[in-house]
């Protein structure tokens, strides 16, 4: 309950990155803590070293920028996510994902980038990233790398990054007009709860589908097959249907004490379809 | 807001008393209490279910530096148990659960507890586990071993030799093979429903402080039962009730779980090994639900006859209840269930079997409601299944079957015209949510159509207060120079507002402000007079008479010094306005405060003295019940009614509610608001019952979802969207002011009101809790799939029609229906 670690906060990336030069394989990057602390509190994290990124600089930034994009730093809460007008504009997956993630409070601390560096499964805001085919801006001393998010996780709860390495933050190419997207989740609860399942979804201006589901996999996934299929359909009711019922073959669902993985196999279809739904009928567009 | 006008106070939606300090965060727990050296406690659980315990070694749990003490169960050769005697204070040669307490280390901090307990090294010979009713039934593997030795309340409880069988209660009345015989149809059905936590605000806390030189110990902890943590302390160690004090402050909910003895005992042994320094013991989140008890699990299968009339003529029902490692409430639950389990209907002929089995679970205690969700998650929703079969509008089923004045109950008890009116509360919970029956399959296939299914539900309640015949409690008051009255109550306030209510019973019978009535909120068993302990919904009833009885104490009292200093007979003395005075001339008189320390004449002469009343009320009249479950066990009966209107999303399965009406005949609303807080908050939590809740093991017996992440309760988002809170006031003539208690009975049949009108909805039939959107929507998606059509797969417990289980008792009974 009561972990044994040193705590540091940096005030520069230089310096936050040669702590991790030296301590990195004992060390644990720290944002809101929000995951972190509930493994420390319950043993099965234990770190040496914990590394607190909240007070270096480029960490905090969270700017849209026209022509370029949306960059969300390190630090950036998901409650600022999910508040941002450029987001909401733009992004209205991503925020929903954000507005979607456990509590008001916890949304508080908890941030964007920890959420995906956490890796979980299930973690919610892995679906928007993943339609907006967002790119991780890793760095250490050796210099910096970009990874497409949809490379990033590698199983559960484990990801590209290494242990000398940390995520500065992520950057989502700029929609194009008439762009739509939204996101779908189902919990055990309508209050504060993990999702059983989430959906991102996603209706480029060119009628490009692009959709990624959270829970039904070792790690967040974008359903490129599925994608490639809809694609070559006129949009119509019936896609949406299809959809639904296509979705449920490229998922590969556990069962826990969240979920059977039969109820996560139904429900999936079932959100995919309601999202190609209610993207072929307008919903969720961004008009610049 | 409807206030009745003869009453001055009695009725009216004060605040409570306690508000400004709880939303300012000034009122003070046990958890905020430290005291000088205190030391911090914990635990060491059990990773087994079912375990010997080879050995034991904390030498180097001893020998680091800040421990202080570290205990076994060896070192303690303790048993307690409120009715069976069989729980040590940490496990002693086996474990019985999964999460029960090993060993248990006092120092100078937590950190350092903590790190203690990772040094010490148990060694476990795993044993088979007991992890159902019917592996319990089998009893090829004994919880207790020893079931044959242990101590119990012998003619209450019958525990079953070389068996898992803690308790068996029955109650047989009339002829059942009879009444099976004058039926046109008998339905049978098999419910089921998992353990539930309680989930209060406040984990459980205790701190213990015991005199290194004497058996004093000073006991400061948040529980329902200060005196009966006395009595049972005292029990245990075989010690003097006058050597201990239990301090309760302020308590953060308790709903049941906070009844009886829980950490107190483990801080006093350690207290005493650490040389007298006060150790505090506070469960974490994960003990809160892993190791300290729980609501039990139960089966429930239920036999009922009628006629073609639909009146009942025979029911058959054993209760089986998956209790956990140790009796504790736990079969007094079940014997709660031997008068009450058959719901407020008159049922001639009836045997009914509640039999609370031992597992190797975490236990289970008393829990708001007291069996009664749990029974009537059974029996209403049998009444339903019945009416179905019988092709009868389940309203009209009941209202044919429902007690009235002159009706019988199952115990044997005669229902009179002044215990209030369970066929007022369906009515009205009908009116307000519109029912007319059920919906036709042609109106639930239009529905279904659309993605949106809606139904309706009813469902009735009963409950009594489940308590010993001689249950007693008492009220002390004193005036003070400015003649404020002080009440001492035995009673703890969790929630529930008594405190409240006390002040507004004694404002009224002493006709003075509610601000200068101030009721002492803490309860201290050296200065608080007796109360067996604040459960059962019998508060408002035995408290409220005991303090009318004091007020009236007091105006004696103060008309006796009146009556000398006015010169006139006491007779001719009235009171009113914080005044004694004479009848006819009124102006002969004198304030409280005049006489609230004794009265001084013009000369100097004195009389009187300090002014200190009190009040007393035992339940009277109750009988035991017999060996058939006969006899008078029911103070008060309180009736309720839910009525509940849903809509069901067909594809992922979650049930919006769109409005719960629930209506109690509480006699006399002593205050509206409180009252509507209970029905409001009791609907919530039976809804998490109803949707959510539930505990869920591995195969081996390991608790799933000890925390919240994975064990939800509602939600301010989960709440219904409108709920309508009904109070039915037909009074009861030995209450106060005709009030009944209601603590605990919004949430009963609340599970069987949703699934009725589930069933209502979409024509599928649940027999198992909670109504997750996972269990709802896999059930439409087997019942709307073609392959499945016409047939109900057998394989599927959770829906479909009359499923007894094929093996056991009923593989002897006709399945379903019989001519």
């Amino acid at each position: 309950m009561l972990g044994n670690f040193d705590y540091v906060k940096p005030k520069t990336l230089t310096e936050a990155l040669e702590y991790l030069d030296r301590h990195g394989p004992e060390s644990k990057l720290m944002a809101g803590g929000t995951d972190l602390l509930v493994l420390v509190r319950r043993n099965l994290a234990m770190p040496a070293h914990l590394v607190d990124v909240k007070g270096i600089a480029e960490t905090g930034r969270l700017e849209f920028i026209p022509g370029q994009g949306l960059f969300i730093g390190a630090s950036v809460t998901v409650n600022e996510v999910a508040g941002s007008e450029a987001v909401k504009e733009r992004y209205p997956a991503l925020a929903q994902a954000a507005g979607s993630l456990a509590s008001h409070q916890l949304r508080n601390r908890a941030t964007l980038v920890g959420n995906i560096c956490n890796a979980s499964p299930g973690a919610d805001l892995a679906p928007p990233l993943l339609v907006f085919e967002a790119v991780v801006h890793m760095v250490s001393l050796l210099g910096s790398r970009m990874v497409p998010v949809a490379e990033f996780f590698t199983g559960v709860k484990k990801t590209v990054l290494r242990p000398e390495e940390m995520v500065i933050g992520v950057s989502l190419p700029e929609p194009p007009p008439g762009d739509r997207s939204l996101y779908l989740k189902q919990a055990r609860i309508k209050g504060h709860d993990l999702g059983i399942v989430g959906v991102a979804a996603r209706l480029t201006g060119e009628k490009r589908f692009c959709l990624a589901m959270s829970a039904v996999a070792p790690t967040p996934i974008r359903l490129f097959q599925l994608e490639q299929t809809l694609n070559a359909q006129p949009l119509s009711p019936a896609l949406a249907e299809r959809a639904g019922e296509e979705a449920r073959r490229w998922i590969h669902p556990i069962s826990d004490v969240r979920s059977s993985a039969e109820y996560r196999t139904h429900v999936a279809g079932v959100l995919v379809k309601r999202a190609v739904a209610r993207l072929i009928s307008g919903e969720g567009t961004y008009d610049a | 807001m409807m206030v009745d006008p003869y009453y001055r106070h009695v009725g009216r939606p004060e605040i409570r008393v306690d508000a400004r300090d709880k939303v300012t965060g000034r009122a003070l727990y046990v958890h905020d209490l430290e005291l000088p050296g205190m030391l911090y406690a914990r635990v060491l659980h059990s990773p087994h279910a079912h375990a010997e315990i080879v050995s034991i070694d904390k030498s180097a749990a001893e020998a680091l530096p800040g421990v202080k003490a570290v205990l076994t169960g060896q070192e303690l050769p303790y048993l307690l148990g409120l009715y069976m005697i069989d729980k040590p204070i940490l496990a002693r040669r086996k474990v019985r659960y999964q999460g029960e307490s090993v060993a248990a280390v006092a120092a100078v901090d937590e950190r350092t507890a903590e790190k203690a307990l990772s040094l010490i090294r148990v060694e476990y010979r795993p044993l088979p586990a007991v992890l159902s009713v019917d592996e319990a039934l089998e009893a090829r593997v004994l919880v207790h071993e020893d079931i044959n030795e242990l101590d119990y309340v012998k003619g209450v409880f019958f525990p079953g030799p070389d068996s898992n069988i803690a308790s068996w209660n029955r109650t047989i009345k009339g002829d059942l093979r009879k009444g099976f015989a004058a039926a046109d149809l008998v339905v049978e059905n098999e419910l089921t429903l998992p353990q539930v936590a309680h989930v209060p605000l406040e984990t459980h806390v205790a701190i213990a402080q015991a005199d290194p030189y004497t058996d004093r110990v000073t006991i400061w902890t948040s529980t329902q039962s200060p005196f009966a943590v006395r009595n049972l302390v005292a029990r245990a160690f075989g010690v003097s009730r006058r050597d201990i004090t239990v301090m309760v402050p302020y308590v953060g909910g308790g709903f049941g779980g906070k009844a009886g003895i829980h950490l107190e005992p483990l801080a006093m042994v350690l207290s005493r090994a650490c040389k007298g320094r006060p150790v505090k013991v506070q469960a974490t989140r994960e003990e809160e639900f892993n190791q300290l008890p729980v609501r039990a699990g139960m089966r429930g299968r239920v036999k009922t006859g009628v006629t073609k009339d639909g009146k009942i003529t025979a029911m058959e029902i054993y209760f089986d209840w998956d209790g956990g490692a140790y009796a504790d409430y736990g079969v007094n639950v079940g014997r709660a269930a031997t008068y009450s389990g058959a719901g407020p209907y008159e049922i001639p002929n009836i045997e009914l079997h509640s039999r609370t089995l031992y597992t190797n679970k975490v236990y289970s205690t008393a829990y708001r409601g007291f069996g009664h969700l749990e029974t009537h998650w059974i029996v209403e929703r049998q009444m339903d299944l019945v009416a179905q079969r019988l092709g009868m509008d389940p309203y009209e089923f009941r209202m044919k079957n429902i007690l009235r004045d002159g009706s019988i109950t199952i115990s044997g008890e005669r229902i009179n015209a002044w215990s209030g009116r369970v066929d007022h509360c369906l009515e009205a919970v009908a009116r307000e949510i519109g029912w007319t029956g059920y919906r036709s399959e042609a109106e639930r296939q239009a529905a279904f159509q659309t993605g949106k299914a809606r139904g309706k539900g009813i469902a009735c309640l009963h409950k009594a207060p489940a308590m010993p015949t001689n249950t007693a409690t008492a009220a002390i008051m004193q005036l003070d120079e400015e003649g404020n009255v002080r009440v001492l109550l035995g009673a703890v306030d969790m929630g529930q507002g008594v405190y409240t209510i006390m002040g507004q019973v004694a404002a009224e019978i002493l006709d003075m402000p509610l601000e200068k009535v101030k009721v002492i909120c803490e309860s201290n068993t050296d200065a608080n007079p007796y109360d067996w302990q604040t459960v059962a919904s019998k508060y408002a009833f035995m408290g409220g008479n005991a303090v009318i009885r004091c007020a009236e104490d007091l105006l004696r009292q103060l008309k006796e010094v009146a009556s000398r200093a006015l010169h006139c007979p006491v007779e001719e003395l009235t009171h009113g306005e914080e005044k004694i005075y004479h009848i006819q001339h009124r102006d002969k008189a004198l304030t409280y405060r005049q006489l609230a320390l004794g009265y001084a004449f013009g000369n100097g002469n004195a009389i009187g003295g300090p002014i200190i009343a009190h009040g007393h009320y035992i339940a009277e009249g109750l009988t035991n019940l017999d060996a058939d479950g006969q006899g008078l066990p029911a103070l008060d009966w309180t009736y309720g009614a839910h009525g509940v209107e849903i809509e069901i999303d067909v594809e992922t399965g979650e049930i919006r509610v769109l409005k719960m009406a629930s209506a109690f005949d509480v006699g006399k609303a002593l205050n509206r608001k409180l009252c509507e807080g209970q029905i409001i908050g009791g609907a919530v939590q039976g809804l998490g019952s109803a949707l959510v809740e539930g505990y869920k093991f591995t195969p081996d017996g390991r608790l799933l979802n000890p925390s919240f992440t994975d064990n939800k309760i509602p939600t301010a988002k989960d709440i219904p969207d409108q709920i309508v809170p009904i109070l039915v006031e037909n009074p009861q003539v030995d209450g106060p002011f005709g009030a009944r208690g209601l603590g605990e009975h919004p949430m009963i049949s609340v599970p069987s009101v949703v699934a009725n009108a589930v069933y209502d909805a979409l024509g599928i039939n649940f027999y198992e809790l909670p109504l997750s959107p996972e269990r709802v929507a896999l059930a439409i998606a087997r019942h709307s799939d073609p392959a499945n059509a016409g047939c109900n797969d057998p394989s599927n417990a959770s829906a479909g029609r009359d499923n007894p289980d094929a093996s056991g008792r009923h593989a002897a009974s006709p399945r379903g229906e019989t001519a």
